[in-house]
């Protein structure tokens, strides 16, 4: 008797269950995936260097383009209307970051009247959306 | 007689390869896991002081302020000094090394572009100044 002489398999890890496993994974994604629907207004951001990640999931945005127009959820709106709507979303989402994207030739006062109505409706954490800062082309 | 033959003869069923299946669903998997990853909110962050009330008012030593002016035509001062963008982080920085308990007030003109704020807002950014106040300039 020689047990200890035995021939033994090499392990293995299965991997014929791999592809199932990819394919559940893939429907998760797929159905938790979340496609950004609005199309807002037509502008052309600033550039800035100092440029950081904002958390697009807390992101609430307002889109003011050159000519002065105020966009949000595809709504065109006037400074004073912010308020509320900032006010209901602030209910929703109380770390809500309003951010900017505005034309770099609209004219500050807008952009002004828009941050104060903000601060009537309490929501004071604000992103000025840019774009990155190409070396050697000036502002 | 040979033709019929021929045409009698068992055709072979055509197959669909299913050996890349799993690697086309692990493509598109690593599709649906990088895509929200891909951050294309990149901004200047702040915060709004909020509604004004007397809490929230803080008074500053007036040799503890440095105001950078944006005027309706783009043209920018810093300390009632005209100054060019690109000498606007150094200056800062100066005042900061004099000073470091300074802050930074950008105030600008309604009529100014949107875009020289950002520009002006940058700058200070990446002088590393930690107090900023944004203020309009009353028409």
């Amino acid at each position: 008797m020689d047990f200890g002489r035995s021939s033994r398999k090499d392990p293995y890890i299965p991997t014929s269950s791999m592809g199932d496993i990819a394919f559940l994974l893939l429907i998760f994604f797929i159905v938790t995936v979340v496609f950004t629907d609005e199309s807002g207004l037509v502008v052309t951001l600033p550039r800035a260097d100092a440029g950081e990640e904002g958390m697009r999931d807390m992101i609430s945005n307002v889109f003011i383009n050159s000519a002065g127009m105020i966009s949000i959820d595809d709504v065109i709106v006037t400074a004073p209307d912010v308020v509320a709507i900032m006010a209901q979303k602030m209910t929703e989402n109380p770390f809500m970051i309003v951010a900017f994207k505005t034309d770099k030739q609209t004219p500050y006062g807008v952009v002004s009247d828009v941050m104060e109505s903000l601060k009537e409706a309490n929501a004071i954490k604000v992103f000025f959306n840019t774009d990155m800062e190409i070396p050697g082309q000036e502002f | 007689m040979g033709v019929l033959d021929k045409r009698k003869k068992k055709r072979d069923p055509g197959e669909i390869p299913m050996a890349s299946t799993s690697d086309v669903a692990f493509l598109l998997l690593i599709f649906f896991i990088v895509m929200p990853m891909k951050s294309d909110e990149i901004g200047l962050s702040l915060v709004l002081p909020g509604k004004e009330t007397k809490e929230n008012t803080v008074k500053v030593k007036q040799s503890n302020v440095a105001t950078i002016k944006i005027s309706y035509n783009n043209a920018i001062t810093f300390d009632k000094q005209t100054v060019s963008l690109g000498q606007l982080e150094q200056a800062i920085r100066d005042r900061l090394l004099a000073n470091s308990k300074t802050v930074i007030i950008l105030e600008t003109h309604p009529d100014a572009d949107y875009g020289m704020m950002v520009a002006c807002l940058d700058e200070i950014k990446l002088s590393e100044a930690r107090k900023v106040s944004l203020k309009t300039t009353k028409i």
